[in-house]
């Protein structure tokens, strides 16, 4: 037994004396437990860690269609956008035409929109326009989801108030009332019930007058809200599910593979090959440019067979928005050839760049949205998102294939990415000046 | 060929070579002979300019070497201690890779390819992985790959590090023919005996420092003794080992006694003792002495300390 004890003893000696291995162990999941928490945590309590961003139009003027805004406006879950910016950063009001532009661009993902006829005199039924982009799937769900909520909760009190004001408006406002009273003091002698409570009926008793359940509910109102739904963008994509998502996990797989061929770097050092190399007429710039260019080109090829295994698997449209495709994926490879760049150049070993990249890689992917929504987390994290490159390659790489965006809209992703590569290889030579690979 | 000025090199902990002089001529076969962590292979990295040195120069060639400057680094060929070869590659691929960098004319330098593969007695093994090789293949291989733009001066940093005898006596072969075709070599080494069979000179360097540079004769000479006496351990001597203290240092060893004769010693007189002493001849050994009793003698120390 002392023996087993003497060996265990050795084995968290070594554990201890790795830090890649306890980094590993304890400080990766916990980050990413916190990451996970942040966005799973408010989901679970029925809402968003943040209000989710909805473009918003009101052109009914009926108190229906104001209570609705008014409800919608104090909501928690949600934020109304209602105009835009034009050119000259003026604020213009949305109509009809511009708040679809505002959701084909992908400045939001829904728009809601009350039409002048929302409740006509000859229905009973609330008709809603809801144009929405389905670029993220789980993002549209929990809109569409939250916004039905959001106004069923309130509906019955609108509805009620809309056949009253229906009375009103057919006998007229004192007959009406009048009508109403006797007709409530009737039913009410007959059926022994306070006349009061059938002028002013709770909500939730109506239903159980109604013999309904839950589900009859929502019935009743999935019958009296109908929600006129259009989708805006990637209608004719052939393949939704497998376009939207492969950005990211392209993303997550070429950091990985660039932060194995950087760490190549220490391997060729340990063994000798960089003394070689540099007694050889080479320099120190000549041999940092040629793994840059390698695994920048390593991470272009990557990239283009993982999308054209895409095509071919999954039909994912490459071809029509390729010449935009190619640029895109340059300048995410360069960004990333940057990123296992830096890792070399503040790693002492290759074990330590490893255990750096795995945990920044997997910090970026959750972060940056390669496996959730930016939208769901808390407005801190979709900060710290915009700093991640695989939010902006994400990003651009959606807009390419999923909105078949042309150069000038994706020259932003383009410049925020190769800003990065310029910001993170400058601190890359700094460290590498003074640091331990050379 | 070479003239290393006043170099000193520094690392946070230690100061590793603390300012330095030498010059190795043309031609010449120069060693560079001291214990592990000397500062031989700092030396080595300053030559070759993979170091700046703190202060002092080093010139190869009228040439001053710096880390920025690479037209110096054609003049020589570096054979690093370590093994730097990709292993999963063939070593006609190795080769290949390492010539490419000189821009050697591609048929030339298939030539050379073949040539010194052959010299190593590895062309038929020129498909297989490097992985594959024993400890000496890969040796031998190491020391072609550095020689492939041909260059005047060969810089070998413990060429023969855990080899074979077989295969460090193929190496030694190899580099004596070298320097008689003319190649000017700086050999480092902690083994005595590598730097006694194939340096014309050498330089001994501990602690970062050089004491003492010569010809082989000319170091030993220095000793104020010709040669030292090696008595067997053993139940008689060891009792009686103070009875010779008279004629010498004694140095106590593994499995024998070590006396450095005193100025003044004489052999027929140390016999005569013996003799008196009932001490058998044949536990006593006469040797000539070594690079190993100068490095003693100067240091206190053995070289593989």
């Amino acid at each position: 037994m002392k023996t087993i004890l003497q060996l265990i003893r050795k084995d968290y000696k070594l554990f201890w004396s790795d830090r890649r291995a306890v980094t590993m162990t304890f400080i990766i999941p916990i980050a990413l437990i916190i990451i996970w928490g942040a966005v799973f945590g408010n989901l679970n309590k029925g809402g968003t860690a943040t209000k989710l961003h909805i473009a918003f139009l009101n052109n009914s003027s009926s108190p229906i269609g104001k209570k609705i805004e008014r409800v919608l406006d104090s909501s928690k879950t949600f934020v109304l956008i209602k105009a835009y910016k034009d050119e000259n950063g003026i604020r213009v009001p949305f109509d009809t035409s511009s708040i679809q532009n505002f959701v084909r661009k992908g400045s939001v993902s829904a728009a809601l929109v009350i039409p002048a006829d929302a409740l006509s005199d000859t229905s009973f039924g609330l008709k809603l326009k809801f144009y929405y982009d389905p670029k993220n799937d789980l993002e549209m769900q929990m809109i569409d989801g939250m916004l039905q909520k959001t106004i069923m909760t309130e509906i019955p009190d609108i509805f009620m108030q809309g056949m009253k004001n229906q009375a009103t408006k057919f006998l007229g406002l004192d007959s009406g009332k009048a009508f109403n009273n006797e007709i409530a003091k009737t039913v009410g002698k007959y059926f022994k019930i306070d006349p009061k409570w059938i002028t002013n009926p709770p909500v939730d008793s109506m239903f159980s007058m109604m013999g309904g359940s839950d589900s009859s509910k929502n019935s009743f109102f999935q019958n009296i809200l109908q929600l006129d739904k259009v989708q805006l963008v990637g209608q004719d994509i052939a393949n939704p599910w497998a376009t939207r998502s492969v950005g990211g996990w392209a993303m997550m797989f070429l950091l990985f593979t660039l932060t194995a061929t950087s760490s190549a770097l220490f391997e060729e050092k340990k063994s000798g090959v960089v003394l070689r190399l540099l007694a050889s007429p080479i320099s120190r710039v000549q041999i940092l440019w040629s793994k840059y260019l390698y695994n920048m080109s390593l991470g272009f090829i990557q990239l283009l067979i993982l999308f054209t295994a895409g095509c071919l698997l999954y039909q994912i449209d490459i071809f029509s928005n390729f010449f935009n495709l190619v640029l895109i994926i340059i300048a995410a490879a360069t960004a990333c050839t940057a990123f296992g760049m830096l890792l070399s150049s503040i790693s002492r070993t290759a074990g330590q760049a490893n255990g750096y990249g795995m945990f920044l890689i997997l910090a970026m992917s959750s972060i940056g949205g390669a496996w959730f929504p930016t939208s769901f987390m808390p407005d801190f994290i979709q900060t710290i998102s915009k700093f991640t490159i695989v939010y902006w390659s994400m990003d651009g790489i959606l807009q390419v294939l999923w909105r078949g965006a042309g150069i000038f809209d994706i020259l932003p992703h383009i410049g925020i990415l190769i800003g990065i590569a310029v910001l993170i290889t400058s601190i890359s030579i700094w460290q590498f000046k003074k640091g331990h690979v050379f | 060929m070479i003239k290393i000025s006043n170099i000193t090199k520094q690392y946070p902990t230690v100061t590793a070579l603390d300012n330095i002089s030498l010059t190795v001529n043309k031609q010449e076969f120069f060693g560079l002979l001291g214990p592990n962590g000397a500062g031989k292979t700092t030396l080595m990295n300053l030559l070759v300019g993979y170091l700046n040195p703190d202060q002092g120069e080093i010139h190869i060639a009228g040439e001053k070497v710096t880390q920025d400057g690479l037209h110096t680094r054609k003049n020589i060929g570096l054979v690093p201690q370590s093994l730097a070869l990709y292993d999963d590659l063939s070593a006609e691929d190795n080769l290949d890779i390492f010539g490419s960098f000189y821009h050697i004319e591609k048929r030339l330098l298939r030539e050379r390819i073949k040539e010194k593969l052959e010299s190593v007695q590895l062309y038929e093994r020129r498909k297989d992985k490097v992985k594959t090789f024993s400890g000496g293949m890969k040796r031998r291989l190491n020391l072609v790959a550095s020689m492939l733009h041909d260059p005047p001066i060969l810089l070998c940093d413990e060429p023969t590090v855990g080899i074979d005898p077989q295969s460090r006596n193929a190496i030694f072969d190899y580099l004596l023919m070298l320097n008689e075709k003319g190649k000017t070599i700086v050999y480092t080494t902690h083994y005595m005996e590598e730097a006694e069979r194939l340096c014309k000179r050498i330089a001994i360097i501990d602690f970062g420092k050089i004491i003492a540079e010569g010809t082989i004769d000319e170091l030993i000479e220095k000793l104020p003794y010709d040669e030292t006496i090696l008595i067997t351990k053993n139940q008689t001597t060891i009792g009686k080992i103070d009875l010779l203290k008279s004629f010498g240092s004694v140095i106590d060893e593994d499995d024998h006694f070590q006396l450095k004769p005193n100025a003044g010693f004489q052999l027929s007189k140390f016999f005569e003792s013996l003799e008196k002493n009932t001490i058998s001849y044949k536990f006593v050994e006469l040797h000539k002495p070594t690079l190993e009793s100068y490095f003693l003698h100067l240091t206190g120390r053995r070289l593989r300390d």
